[in-house]
């Protein structure tokens, strides 16, 4: 099939570009001053989260579209995209965590980021569960593009967790950074490269994985339809 | 970090984080594939099935 063979080509793509990126982060990028080593997570860890918030703002959508025109593509894709954007947040939050360890003195402080981000991971973990206790096909996802749009609001709770609230998590883009008040130090040109980098690799990937995703549904969804009319012939 | 001097030593950190970060997607990934393969061994199995039904009804 045509499009097998350009999700094939996508899968070599992704692959070179990680290689590429992950030979930036450490070949590139220079070591940081006062954190060492351990700094270099950070080209990984941020576009971790932004994908997951992409995968699932793609489900808030993909709810929409759903409530909109019941047509079950729109079900597949916000199911593919929740189970992608959970590994995101589930790697994003681990690798914070073992970040914070040497630069914090503790791996986990119930600050507000890290608690909103909790919260955001249980509500989609929640989501799973949601669906897989229900049988029927259309109240299933009836029910889970509702859920989907209402667990959105977690996201940016947490994105702006740290910009509303007293935080000790680092804010590194945006007006309320460091180096934009002029009390720390900015990115260097490699390291913003680097990061760059890896935000669009890391795009990429996710879009590799939502199309095998929502090809192995498709699969899912044959083999039913074979069932069913074994069953009934 | 108030008073420091010299860069810390947190390369083994690094390493946890970085199995982290390629061992949760290759787990995912992994996942994909076992389902993949489970599904398209049940395609061809149905499929026989299905064969082996209408052989049956065409010597009936």
């Amino acid at each position: 099939m045509k499009s097998d063979r350009y999700l094939q080509a996508l899968n070599v793509f992704t692959g070179l570009l990680m290689v590429i990126a992950t030979g930036l982060v450490f070949l590139y990028a220079p070591r940081e001053r006062t954190m060492g080593e351990v700094q270099r997570i950070f080209y990984f860890h941020v576009p971790s989260w932004w994908v997951g918030a992409i995968a699932l703002f793609v489900t808030l959508v993909a709810g929409i579209a759903y409530l909109r025109t019941r047509d079950r593509k729109w079900d597949v894709l916000a199911l593919a995209s929740v189970e992608i954007g959970l590994v995101f947040i589930t790697m994003g939050t681990i690798t914070g965590a073992v970040w914070a360890c040497p630069i914090w003195n503790t791996c986990w402080t119930w600050d507000p980021r890290l608690t909103t981000a909790t919260i955001t991971w249980l509500a989609y973990v929640a989501y799973l569960m949601l669906r897989s206790g229900i049988t029927n096909p259309d109240q299933r996802a009836r029910f889970a593009a509702v859920y989907g749009i209402v667990a959105f609001i977690s996201v940016p709770i947490t994105y702006y967790s740290t910009i509303l609230l007293r935080s000790i998590h680092p804010v590194v883009f945006g007006p309320n950074n460091p180096a934009a008040k002029g009390t720390g130090d900015p990115l260097t040109p490699t390291m913003l490269q680097t990061f760059f980098f890896c935000l669009f690799t890391f795009t990429v990937l996710y879009a590799d994985l939502l199309w095998n995703r929502i090809r192995l549904e498709r699969l899912t969804e044959r083999v039913e339809q074979l069932k069913a009319r074994l069953l009934s012939a | 970090m108030l008073f420091q001097t010299t860069t810390p030593d947190t390369l083994n950190y690094l390493i946890i984080g970085y199995i982290v970060f390629f061992g949760l997607p290759l787990i995912f990934i992994g996942g994909l594939w076992w389902r993949q393969r489970n599904l398209e061994k049940d395609v061809e199995l149905l499929k026989e099935l299905k064969q082996d039904e209408q052989e049956q009804g065409k010597k009936k």
